[in-house]
């Protein structure tokens, strides 16, 4: 199958500051692609750099087989970028009126907004919304043109529960379609469960890329939880264990061998309950990765 | 064309339909000071006055236009670069050519709006009698007229803070106005300053509706003035413009 996106040694900086550093990827069509990474990691540099938007210095990138900013790769685009488009004196219908004329085939308005439960929105100011209904706006303005591929840059901030929980629906439907998404969202749990594949970036650099489950076997750690009576001291030293933290949701031990930690564990069993065991989610191995550093 | 047709139906209702301070500013404040100036502060013959009412009604039109373009699209367009508009309209199919050419459109439009309600200010309040043709030539080359200042306040909209953009404005609009002979007669202005006032766009023009509105001769200098400035500022805007988008203006950083 040949690849929707090809992107190769992309490198970029700003100064004399690297913000990427020898991208490689693929993308097949029909994939959904989680494009993680700290603060400052690079992600939307790298979705400028896909979307034209940013010169490319260094490297190819192709999507569709043409390059970035292309109006051939455009008529296929749909992007959802951080800011909201804010303007006063205009309507959600206007601005959605404006963004289906800019294609040659688009979805019909009204009923995007009727799919997209934004009917009630539609004679609304822009300026006037929040910022969780603006990103429900942008993103309904990134699918009138009926794209077949969508870049998503932080899709869900500001949302609120029942909004996010209709928005990964949609994602989740945009799959079954047969449609190329490519997003970043600091919501991990959600990206570990919708994406086909995960791009991990730190620095600028391309840590890590494959499905989920690969990035578990990678760093394989386990996670024990209990309620127990005991002192945590003890369990620090079992096998395997790397971190022992007692807090009043009970006890928890990361191990980089399971088997090994939970044989360990035997002698204490009639003081632990509760007793659960699995593998670290998206969440954690992000931390772990990242060292738990906020930027 | 669709896509213009839509582009200019969006920003007709934001820009001029909705937007009552760019109205009162931009039309009507000018139409006050003409008839500030052609009702309570005048002297003069009877010859004298009508001469001045129909020149300075020429020099309102034009005003206003400045005003349209230096103030009000400059700030626009410079506004929407703000909101992310003209970010967004990049990444779709058509780009961002059917935004500029709607925004220049409806600067031409709020043009033949200042000619209609300062000419019909000047037939009402003060008499001012022309032809059909003399009309016509005046809503023909205030348009023509306002494409310098329309480049003018595209590039000035390429300024990035607000602040800068007002002062900007002030410092250019206000002296020009003056300089060109707008506000009053570029005779009334000292000898020295007055070789400056006669190279602005503006005086170009007002001086050509001026000899329009008098049935006086037409000088070949003004359409040479006129076109001179076209062309170079259209050749700034275009240097400019790709500068910008080669340095990927407007994206956020990450």
């Amino acid at each position: 199958m040949t690849a929707l996106i090809k992107a190769r040694h992309v490198a970029f900086s700003y100064g004399q500051h690297p913000v990427l550093t020898d991208v490689t990827f693929t993308v097949q069509p029909g994939e959904i692609i989680g494009l993680i990474g700290e603060n400052g990691a690079g992600k939307t540099t790298l979705l400028n750099l896909l979307l034209g938007t940013l010169p490319l210095p260094s490297g190819q990138l192709q999507l569709f087989g043409h390059g970035p900013g292309d109006s051939a790769v455009k008529a296929h685009l749909g992007a959802m970028l951080q800011g909201d488009v804010v303007l006063p004196n205009v309507t959600v219908g206007e601005y959605l009126q404006l963004a289906a004329a800019q294609f040659a085939q688009s979805l019909e308005p009204q009923r995007l907004l009727s799919d997209l439960q934004l009917t009630a929105l539609k004679h609304r100011a822009l300026n006037g919304l929040s910022g969780g209904q603006l990103r429900r706006v942008t993103f309904a303005v990134a699918l009138i043109g009926n794209p077949d591929l969508l870049f998503l840059d932080e899709p869900t901030v500001g949302m609120d529960t029942n909004a996010q929980r209709a928005f990964w629906q949609r994602m989740r439907a945009l799959r079954d379609q047969g449609k190329t998404v490519v997003i970043t969202s600091h919501y991990l749990p959600t990206i570990q469960d919708v994406a086909d594949r995960i791009l991990l970036l730190q620095g600028g650099r391309l840590v890590f890329q494959g499905p989920f489950e690969a990035l578990q076997q990678r760093y394989q750690r386990v996670v024990i939880t209990c309620q127990t009576p005991l002192p945590v001291t003890p369990f620090g030293r079992l096998a395997g264990v790397v971190t022992a933290t007692k807090q009043a949701a009970g006890l928890q031990l990361i191990t980089t061998d399971g088997d090994r930690t939970l044989q360990a564990l035997v002698p204490y069993l009639k003081d632990l309950h509760q007793l659960t065991v699995h593998r670290e989610s998206l969440a954690d191995i992000f931390v772990q990765l990242t060292g738990g550093r906020a930027k | 064309m669709k896509t213009l047709r839509a582009q200019l139906k969006f920003d007709f209702y934001r820009v001029v339909g909705r937007n009552r301070s760019f109205q009162f500013f931009s039309i009507m404040m000018p139409a006050a000071f003409y008839l500030l100036f052609t009702r309570v502060l005048v002297s003069g013959s009877a010859r004298e006055l009508a001469t001045f009412k129909m020149q300075y009604m020429c020099s309102m039109i034009v005003y206003s236009g400045m005003l349209i373009a230096l103030m009000g699209i400059a700030e626009l367009i410079m506004r929407d670069r703000d909101r992310g508009l003209t970010r967004w309209l990049q990444l779709t199919p058509t780009g961002v050519a059917p935004y500029y050419v709607s925004i220049g459109l409806l600067s031409l439009l709020m043009n033949v709006i200042a000619v209609v309600v300062l000419g019909l200010t000047a037939t009402v309040f003060n008499g001012v009698r022309l032809s059909a043709g003399q009309w016509l030539l005046i809503g023909g080359w205030a348009i023509i007229g306002q494409l310098p200042i329309i480049l003018l306040g595209v590039l000035l909209s390429f300024i990035d803070r607000a602040e800068t953009l007002s002062i900007v404005g002030n410092l250019i609009t206000f002296p020009m106005a003056i300089l060109s002979g707008l506000w009053w007669p570029i005779k009334m202005l000292p000898a020295w300053i007055r070789p400056v006032g006669e190279l602005m766009p503006t005086y170009f023009v007002n001086d050509l509706l001026g000899r329009i509105v008098t049935n006086g001769t037409l000088r070949i200098t003004n359409f040479y003035g006129t076109a001179t400035w076209i062309g170079g500022l259209l050749v700034l805007v275009v240097v400019v413009t790709r500068y910008r988008v080669k340095r990927g203006d407007g994206v956020v950083q990450s």
